[in-house]
């Protein structure tokens, strides 16, 4: 057994970039590899949008800051987004520098999963598909989305049951980091939220750097719990919530809602990461993808 | 007689046979002090002659030990050896709780929630072990063990830049343009003598403790041993439990003895996990109740309100209590907030 030299390999981790340099100066770089990130978010704030993103840019070449690898996908929820990747890959086609007619959809490996002993069996039978790659491109990058919904139907809340699925959690982020480190992947990882309930502001634990989690103007908490919660190695919060940014005039219209403009407002938070300090921005969703905005 | 062979003056000599001491074993059991009032000279010459005595004993014993019981030692000849040893946190409060710093030949569990900052303070202790002898610290090497792959090179990098600037500002060196590429050249310096090894497996983690006894003979210049963290690869599923209890008190055993064969800090960073006493979920850390034992001291790190706190949980010699302490970009430092004072428990 010998020791590593952490002389002998780079000084900085290599890391995938999300495909916009504001999001990526707040987030050091990007996804990290030999690492699992995990994108926590209430539905239908981007999570799934900045993963598709994160396909894409993983082609890239080194130099722009990708893996120059292809992905894999595993997704729990039905069904793949299949027009919004195509929509995607049209548009940032014209960023890839390659010459090659390659549609970039080719480089994307998807399975559906359907529980979690499932993906657990698959994870341990991946090993051809990064040693033997079925296209030029190495595979670096391994999506899941969600990991919430896998285990949220099967479990009971009996301390028995928790226990079963906490233990399945450690297994399952053990296969995972035992492949990031071997093949040197970046793995990406979706969680869901769940509503905190209580007078004071609840019975959440803090975990991380933000004291509460809100997005849609409520207290939410990452599911799974404080287990899984020491499975992952980053945690980023994206959140959406609605500002007012018109003057109260007081005018109401026929069906008594007012005119005070409102603006949604999302956001891209790191909760915790070993290589980050608590850091954010803001971001907005168009047609080409997932943009930060600066301030 | 065996005190014909110590390499004393003759002077000395026939003061000991006068005296009665005539075998190794009567000089090891004799305080210096009384043996000066026996022999009527110094401290000081009494002193060198048990160091004389002790050293010529132990070449002709395996062990080096002249009591009745080989390899026992007087709770007298424990505390003359050197001090325990500190190493520092680069927090003043931290280190004022833990009797100054993370202390060597012992284990020291520490844990708390994800995000507290458990990985930025074994970094922190893997560079500040580092600290040259000039500079108040142990110039020794590093262990860390990384069973999660929360270890970030940049990250330690940083670390160790912040810690070779406060070296050069307490020494009040000015900082010039050509100091800023020596700063570079240390800092890799530093992450050169962190001896990493990364752990997929529980069996991995198992061989690698075995392994390190082995490991540190040949390094000895290795004063602390880190594992980031040493529950991960544990919380899976493990049939029989009693198992788990067994290779854990193994583990504990053998890093135990680690610590004190190579007179080495051990620090476990732990997880915490929710138990259920009571019909409630409580916090704990996680490995269960026999782990609990396995540790000298423990330290709890946690949140209240929005400041980093670290609490002293167990320990034989140190008081209960807590301090705030907090990450920066340059690694772990005292906390800014006005509350700075050490809370007694």
């Amino acid at each position: 057994m010998t020791p590593e030299n952490l002389l002998h390999g780079p000084l900085t981790t290599q890391k995938c970039t999300f495909g916009c340099p504001i999001i990526d100066r707040c987030l050091g770089g990007g996804i990290p590899i030999n690492s699992i990130t995990e994108l926590v978010a209430e539905s239908g704030c981007g999570k799934t949008q900045l993963c598709l993103q994160l396909l894409l840019s993983a082609q890239l070449p080194v130099s722009h800051g990708g893996l120059a690898a292809s992905s894999l996908y595993i997704h729990s929820e039905f069904p793949f987004p299949f027009r919004r990747l195509q929509q995607l890959s049209h548009v940032r086609s014209s960023l890839f520098a390659s010459n090659s007619k390659d549609n970039p959809c080719d480089n994307i490996f998807v399975l559906g999963v359907h529980s979690a002993d499932q993906l657990f069996d698959l994870l341990s039978k991946t090993d051809s598909l990064f040693t033997n790659p079925p296209t030029g491109m190495p595979v670096k990058l391994i999506v899941i989305d969600s990991i919430a919904a896998l285990f949220r139907s099967e479990f009971d809340n009996t301390p028995c049951d928790l226990k079963k699925r906490s233990s399945l959690f450690f297994k399952i982020s053990g296969k995972l980091k035992s492949l990031a480190k071997r093949f040197g992947l970046a793995v990406v990882v979706t969680n869901q939220v769940v509503d905190l309930v209580g007078s004071d502001g609840g019975n959440g634990l803090r975990v991380g750097n933000l004291g509460s989690m809100c997005s849609s103007g409520r207290r939410v908490s990452p599911a799974l719990g404080i287990s899984w919660s020491n499975c992952v190695n980053s945690r980023l919060f994206l959140s959406r919530n609605e500002e007012i940014v018109g003057e109260e005039t007081g005018l109401v219209d026929k069906s008594g809602g007012d005119f005070i403009a409102r603006q949604t407002r999302r956001q891209i938070q790191v909760v915790f990461a070993p290589h980050l300090p608590k850091s954010s921005c803001e971001f907005m969703i168009t047609r080409d993808g997932v943009f930060g905005v600066d301030r | 007689m065996e005190v014909g062979r110590l390499p004393i003056s003759a002077s000395q000599r026939g003061k000991l046979i006068a005296a009665g001491y005539t075998t190794f074993s009567s000089l090891s059991s004799v305080s210096p002090s009384d043996l000066a009032r026996d022999l009527k000279v110094s401290d000081n010459e009494a002193h060198e002659i048990l160091k004389v005595a002790s050293h010529s004993s132990g070449l002709e014993r395996s062990e080096g030990s002249h009591l009745i019981v080989n390899g026992a030692q007087t709770a007298w000849d424990m505390l003359h050896e050197d001090w325990f040893t500190h190493i520092t946190t680069s927090c003043a409060v931290l280190d004022n709780i833990l009797g100054g710093g993370i202390s060597c030949k012992e284990v020291t569990e520490i844990g708390g929630v994800p995000g507290i900052g458990k990985t930025q303070l074994g970094i922190q202790l893997a560079v500040n072990v580092q600290i040259p002898v000039d500079y108040g610290g142990l110039g020794g090497k590093a262990i860390y063990i990384d069973t999660e792959g929360s270890f970030m090179v940049e990250r330690a990098l940083q670390i160790a830049e912040a810690c070779v600037e406060d070296m050069l500002e307490t020494n009040g060196l000015p900082r010039k343009d050509f100091q800023a590429c020596q700063n570079e050249m240390q800092a890799k310096d530093f992450l050169g003598n962190i001896f990493y090894f990364r752990i997929c497996s529980y069996t991995e983690q198992i061989a690698l403790i075995n392994y390190l006894d082995k490991f540190i003979s040949e390094h000895k210049d290795v004063k602390v041993i880190i594992v980031d963290s040493v529950t991960f690869h544990f919380r899976q599923d493990f049939e029989d439990l009693a198992l788990r209890t067994r290779v854990l008190s193994g583990m504990a055993l053998k890093l135990m003895k680690l610590a004190k064969k190579f007179a080495l800090a051990v620090v476990l960073l732990n997880q915490v996990t929710t138990k259920y006493v009571e019909g409630s979920f409580q916090l704990a850390l996680a490995l269960g109740d026999s782990w609990s034992h396995a540790c000298t001291n423990r330290v709890i790190l946690y949140w209240n309100g929005n400041e980093r706190y670290a609490y002293i949980d167990k320990s034989p010699s140190l008081r209960s209590a807590s301090a705030t302490y907090s990450v920066t970009g340059k690694g772990i430092r005292d906390s800014n907030s006005n509350c700075k004072r050490i809370k007694m428990m």
